[in-house]
């Protein structure tokens, strides 16, 4: 199957970028491992211009009905290998392989795990990374939330909607947050204890999680009786299939691109959270603009090379209408 | 027809992605919010040893989060 253009990933800069590209005519294919990426998991979503409150998954939903209205397909897999053939690409996938003349890597980031000993073991017996999916579960118990910035505000606020007492654990010196969803976190009262310049050391559990140690003392004791353990701790760029094909990343370990959202290699193009474009101020609204850029830069690519490739036949879309004289 | 209970949350983002995937293949099931519901939630520990969701029971075969290849091969859907 050939394509002008394939978007790896289908969160909010995948679908953004599939926006575009459904306007510009081209034929594309979204392939996502996880639909919704982040946005989806990230609950109730207030900063989307024009839209008051939406659930991410609802969102998510409503963008990809946009874009296949527009004729892109989406399609739920994950792309296992990115190879060159000639001066275009094959895209594999557990049951197919698709050809494309351009690609953009929207494959956004990987939670970041805290990395101690048990916490492989107990992850869903205790310890979790999605505090929309399963926060709601300790409803009436008590849980710990680790991290101190605002994916983890808004977590507690939603948690604390159920639990019976949430402790925020902060590596750093303050939490840093939305001031909106700080003052939610201000009105939480005495639901939620932020325990500063503290690190979780050691989780305990045999079959289901027991019990905390913490890198200080806290009303006496460096051990913690909780419930639940979640994990909000930011995310690492999803980069590996972008890197096996020679794309080059920035000194953080991030896709490198030029403002048009072009990498190091002509016909590949990133966006989204793998994407260190905006810094650490990763929102909707920034990944479905890089989105929107990288599409435009793939269609302008395609107009320029896209009669190149044995591949790809099709005439080139063109923005100007023609007329016979 | 097989008997599918699925156990969820209201904000759960795999609940919504497998009560989906039901809907687009005429999947009867009942569902059980064990944010609401202690005793589902008890029962959803009791059957997968674990505390995420979704928990899915197809005739007493169970599975975790929105696994859909799993889905369709106890449900016998091509």
């Amino acid at each position: 199957m050939q394509y002008d253009l394939i978007i790896i990933g289908s969160g909010a800069a995948g679908l953004g970028a599939a926006l575009y590209s459904g306007r510009y005519r081209i034929k594309t294919l979204v392939i996502g491992k996880e639909f919704g990426g982040e946005t989806a998991k990230a609950g109730t979503i207030e900063n989307y211009p024009g839209i008051q409150a939406i659930d991410g998954y609802e969102l998510m939903d409503a963008m990809k009905q946009q874009t296949k209205n527009l004729g892109v397909e989406v399609i739920d897999a994950e792309a296992t290998e990115v190879k060159r053939q000639e001066h275009c690409f094959e895209v594999c996938a557990k049951k197919a392989t698709y050809q494309t003349h351009a690609i953009i890597f929207a494959i956004g980031a990987e939670r970041r795990r805290l990395n101690l000993p048990n916490e492989k073991e107990l992850t869903g017996k205790g310890v979790h990374y999605c505090v929309t999916c399963d926060g709601p579960v300790y409803s009436g118990k008590t849980i710990a939330l680790v991290g101190g910035g605002d994916a983890s505000v808004k977590g507690a606020v939603l948690a604390a909607e159920y639990v019976n007492k949430l402790f925020l654990i902060v590596r750093g010196k303050e939490v840093t947050a939305e001031p909106i969803n700080l003052e939610r976190l201000k009105n939480l009262g005495d639901k939620i204890e932020v325990l500063l310049e503290t690190e979780v050391k050691e989780i305990v559990g045999e079959k289901m999680l027991e019990k905390l140690i913490l890198s200080r003392e806290f009303k006496g004791s460096t051990e913690m009786v909780v419930d639940g353990l979640f994990v909000e701790i930011g995310a690492l760029p999803n980069v590996e299939l972008a890197k096996s094909l020679g794309v080059l990343l920035d000194e953080h370990g991030y896709i490198k691109t030029d403002a048009m959202m072009q990498t190091n290699i002509d016909g590949v193009f990133a966006a989204g959270d793998a994407v260190n474009h905006f810094g650490s101020f990763k929102q909707d609204i920034t990944a479905a603009a890089m989105g929107a850029v990288a599409a435009t830069s793939a269609y302008n690519d395609r107009k320029i090379h896209g009669e190149l490739c044995e591949h790809h036949l099709r005439p080139a879309p063109t923005s100007t209408m023609q007329f016979k004289e | 027809m097989a008997k599918v209970t699925i156990y969820t949350t209201p904000t759960c983002v795999y609940c919504k992605m497998t009560k989906a995937f039901f809907k687009e293949n005429n999947v009867q099931y009942e569902e059980k919010d064990v944010s609401a519901d202690r005793a589902a939630a008890d029962e959803m520990i009791k059957k997968s040893g674990q505390m995420g969701v979704p928990v899915i029971d197809i005739d007493g075969q169970i599975l975790t989060g929105f696994d859909k290849e799993g889905l369709s091969r106890l449900l016998n859907i091509t």
